[in-house]
């Protein structure tokens, strides 16, 4: 089971998907898109525990994390 | 001549600063006994105030998932993690809290800059971290492009650190 990890007010939401099913491949790549349009960041970890971002969607990541886009505080 | 007016304001300086400290404890105590205690910057944002001790539990849960076992050693121990700029190879201190909390160091591993960028929006201090640390680590130049600079006071020199201009 693979998830996408969303940063929110909530604190995260994360969606669950089965990698090996077509449609929810699909919804999962289309949720990345949208993400990613909207200015967040998605980052995978690597087999070494280091943060990798990601430019396009990783039909093999297990996790993947958006976090919205960074603002001067 | 002035060596005694300099000493008698040292002292009353260093008493001030004393009563500031414990003042400062006993008002963290205090909070730390009020299980509701919200952020007041977060207190008139629709819907954040409840469960915010949840959200703030969930959020250090993700960045302990995601920080390196030196990272997490260090965050367990100190309240503060390090990660190495992927740019410039500079480490930078990343301490808990939402808002000025990245300090770069300098090569005796004390603070020189403070940095200061979040994630856009009202997130837990865990997200933030987490956020801070995966910019740093892959994309720094990007990150301090948007960060604000502050100085930091170093204990060292007793006095403020100013950063050069841009």
């Amino acid at each position: 089971m693979a998830t996408q990890i969303v940063m929110d007010r909530t604190g995260d939401t994360r969606h669950n998907f089965d990698a090996k099913n077509a449609d929810a491949l699909l919804k999962a790549e289309e949720r990345f898109r949208e993400l990613t349009g909207a200015g967040f960041t998605a980052a995978v970890r690597t087999a070494s525990g280091e943060a990798v971002v990601k430019r396009t969607f990783d039909p093999n990541a297990e996790e993947t994390l958006f976090f919205p886009r960074l603002v001067g505080g | 001549m002035f060596r005694q007016p300099l000493r008698n304001a040292k002292e009353r300086l260093r008493l001030f600063l004393s009563e500031c400290g414990r003042r400062a404890r006993v008002l963290r105590d205090s909070l730390r006994r009020q299980p509701n205690r919200i952020d007041p910057s977060l207190r008139f944002v629709p819907g954040f105030r409840y469960g915010y001790w949840e959200r703030e539990a969930r959020g250090l849960e993700l960045l302990k998932e995601w920080l390196s076992p030196e990272q997490f050693a260090q965050y367990d121990a100190k309240s503060y993690f390090e990660v190495i700029g992927c740019h410039s190879g500079k480490r930078y201190r990343v301490s808990r809290g939402t808002s000025m909390n990245i300090h770069e160091l300098d090569g005796a591993r004390c603070p020189c800059v403070g940095w200061c960028f979040v994630p856009k929006g009202h997130l837990v201090a865990g997200d933030i971290m987490l956020a801070q640390k995966i910019a740093l680590e892959t994309n720094e130049r990007g990150a301090l492009a948007v960060a604000n600079r502050f100085p930091v006071s170093t204990g060292r020199r007793n006095m403020l650190h100013y950063p050069a201009m841009p």
